[in-house]
């Protein structure tokens, strides 16, 4: 077998609060391959967000090894990490974050500011994107003209406008009503199927049913069901 | 580009009206900054072309007490102790370059049906000289109009302007206290001298027939002295107070005269400016501090609301030095937009104000230079702490389901 996307050995991190430390993940192993689907589940304040959030390059863990495409993260500058986030991650949260102030296709845009300039071709190209998530006569409305279906959808274009290798979804349906998960959910299966690797953090056995493989994230350590 | 800029700054027109409140600070702080500054640039060029009008080689003696107020020379007290015998004694004196006795009043001058309460300097040959007057139209007094009492006059430009508008004055008849006067001359306009006195508003006739046809007196209220140079005046100014004195015999304590130079009349003048100036300069300052402290309220309370954006942000890839800058931008661009339209609004009311208070216009830019330079300074430091605030931000907040 190649090379895994992400191996985690022994993840530790430990939240200091005051004079109280907390220690949220307590060894956490994993392995993602190239083309997984893998959906994380478990009971709330057992450490998914902030497993996700390290996986993100968001944070660096306490203490453990996190290789990264082979790279060991703890080696890497902020800078270094910036760009891994801008160029090989994808992210889609609960609350959608659109900026207000920005059309659909602006936000999808968003993340090629960080790349260097923005050329046609990306505008093209997020223009595709929503097209293809059907928006094509939503573009130019702001988020608050958009339902938390579409607007989840514009997040899920704007993950995807630098091309990733991995998605990263914490709860994305957790706002939607069904008929609007079940439409996420749908596309997040597609997109595995092309290729995109994914790890999403759901409370929902029916969300969690369209990943290739679930596991459970209790107490900080990953249990079997 | 246009994108990239709209999706860097988009932030900031979203909110106009907050954007506008937290301009006003500053746009009230630089305005006044400028206008200040302005005054003070264009009082200088004021008192420059005042003791320039008035002549910096010239002074005068004043019967009587004189106090310089406010700018103008005024006389607190009226005698009738300086005579024409003064003046020609005075003439001897050497250093002496041109002399004129003067007897000033208010009169009433008719003309083409216009009636106009003016200033009447009845003066000598040498006087039009003297004032470095130039002439619109016609010529000087002669000597020999001076010893015969002639009734002629030489018109302010402002008088011959509202008896006579825009038609030729000379050779034709005014009434000077209701007696028939020749016009022989018009002043070109020259504006307010050092002594505070409109230079257009004033008519000029002989000071003998001043003296005895209009105001029947046998003293001047004043004579006009020109030194050689400016470096013997302040000699000369000694010598003829010594022989004032002499002549008067009075305690020299108690003098009934007094005497003039532009210097004393200007100097009175330059220090209510420059409290003023002062006192201009500490308000503005203090408008600008608000106005910055303001700019960087505004954009801490924008950071706090923008702690998503600034999370989502990091998640798509950026540093945080690029948050930093974004934010520290977004400060100096609402500085500097309150800085431009404060430059603006000074620069009207700059253009507005000068001419109403009778200063010279001035383009000031300087005055604008120093304050754009302001701006661009209050605009880092009112921006460095809200976007050192941004570059804080965890973006953990964005896991929030909120
Ligand atoms: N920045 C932080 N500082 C201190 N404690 C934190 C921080 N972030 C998370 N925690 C704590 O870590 C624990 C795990 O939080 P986490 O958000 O990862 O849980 P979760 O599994 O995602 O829960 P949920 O299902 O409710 O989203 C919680 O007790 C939380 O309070
Ligand atoms: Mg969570």
């Amino acid at each position: 077998m190649s090379e895994p996307l992400i191996l985690l050995r022994d993840i530790k991190k430990v939240f200091v609060v005051g004079k109280i430390s907390y220690e949220v993940l307590k060894g956490v192993n994993l392995e993602v391959f190239a083309g997984d689907f893998l959906a994380i589940m478990g009971p709330s304040g057992g450490g998914k967000s902030t497993l996700l959030y390290i996986l993100g390059l968001l944070d660096k863990p306490t203490s453990g090894s996190y290789l990264f495409e082979g790279r060991e993260v703890s080696t890497l500058s902020e800078a270094e990490m910036a760009h891994l986030r801008n160029q090989k991650i994808g992210f889609i949260f609960q609350a959608f974050h659109l900026v207000p102030w920005a059309t659909a296709l602006e936000n999808v845009l968003l993340p090629t500011l960080y790349r260097g300039s923005i050329t046609e071709k990306d505008v093209k190209r997020a223009s595709l994107l929503l097209d293809r998530l059907g928006l094509q006569n939503k573009q130019n409305l702001k988020p608050a003209e958009l339902s938390g279906g579409e607007q989840q959808r514009v997040a899920i274009a704007r993950a995807l406008i630098n091309q990733p290798s991995l998605l990263l979804a914490d709860e994305p349906t957790g706002n939607l009503d069904s008929k609007s998960s079940q439409e996420v959910v749908k596309i997040l299966k597609e997109l595995n199927e092309e290729g995109l690797t994914i790890i999403l953090v759901t409370h929902d056995p029916e969300v969690a049913k369209s990943a290739k493989k679930v596991k459970f994230l209790k107490d900080g350590v990953f249990v079997e069901e | 580009m246009k994108l990239k800029l709209k999706l860097l700054f988009g932030a900031l027109l979203h909110k106009k009206l907050r954007l506008l409140l937290s301009l006003i600070g500053i746009i009230i702080g630089v305005s006044a900054l400028l206008i200040m500054n302005s005054f003070g640039e264009s009082a200088k060029v004021k008192t420059l072309a005042e003791i320039e009008t008035f002549g910096p080689d010239l002074f005068m003696v004043i019967s009587g007490s004189a106090r310089v107020m406010a700018g103008r020379a005024m006389q607190t007290e009226q005698m009738t102790t300086l005579k024409v015998e003064d003046a020609q004694a005075i003439r001897n004196l050497p250093g002496v370059k041109n002399i004129s006795p003067v007897y000033t009043g208010q009169t009433v001058v008719r003309g083409e049906g216009v009636n106009l309460i003016t200033t009447v300097n009845g003066v000598n040959e040498e006087y039009v000289a003297m004032r470095n007057y130039p002439l619109l139209e016609g010529r000087n007094f002669s000597r020999e109009e001076i010893q015969t009492l002639s009734k002629v006059v030489i018109l302010g430009y402002k008088i011959k302007s509202q008896v006579f508008g825009e038609k030729s004055a000379v050779g034709e008849k005014v009434l000077v206290s209701k007696l028939p006067f020749t016009v022989i001359g018009v002043l070109a306009p020259i504006g307010v001298d050092a002594s505070g006195q409109d230079q257009d508003d004033q008519v000029l006739v002989p000071y003998t027939t001043a003296m005895s046809a209009l105001f029947n007196v046998d003293y001047l209220t004043g004579i006009f002295i020109k030194a050689e140079s400016t470096s013997t005046l302040p000699y000369l100014v000694k010598q003829v107070e010594e022989l004032l004195i002499k002549r008067h015999k009075v305690d020299p304590k108690r003098k009934d005269f007094s005497i003039l130079k532009a210097e004393d009349l200007v100097q009175a003048k330059e220090q209510t400016t420059r409290t003023f100036s002062s006192l201009v300069a500490s308000v503005s300052i203090l408008c600008l501090i608000v106005g910055a402290l303001g700019v960087a309220g505004i954009m801490t309370l924008s950071v706090n609301e923008r702690t998503k954006e600034i999370g989502l942000r990091l998640a798509l890839g950026a540093q945080r030095r690029d948050i930093f800058m974004q934010f520290l931008i977004e400060s100096l661009f609402i500085t500097l937009a309150g800085g431009l339209i404060g430059i603006l609004l000074g620069l009207i009311l700059v253009f507005i104000l000068l001419p109403a208070f009778n200063y010279p216009l001035i383009v000031p830019v300087k005055p604008v230079l120093v304050s754009s330079f302001l701006t661009i300074i209050i605009g880092l430091f009112a921006g460095v702490y809200p976007a050192y605030r941004a570059t804080k931000i965890d973006p953990a907040i964005l896991l929030k389901s909120g």
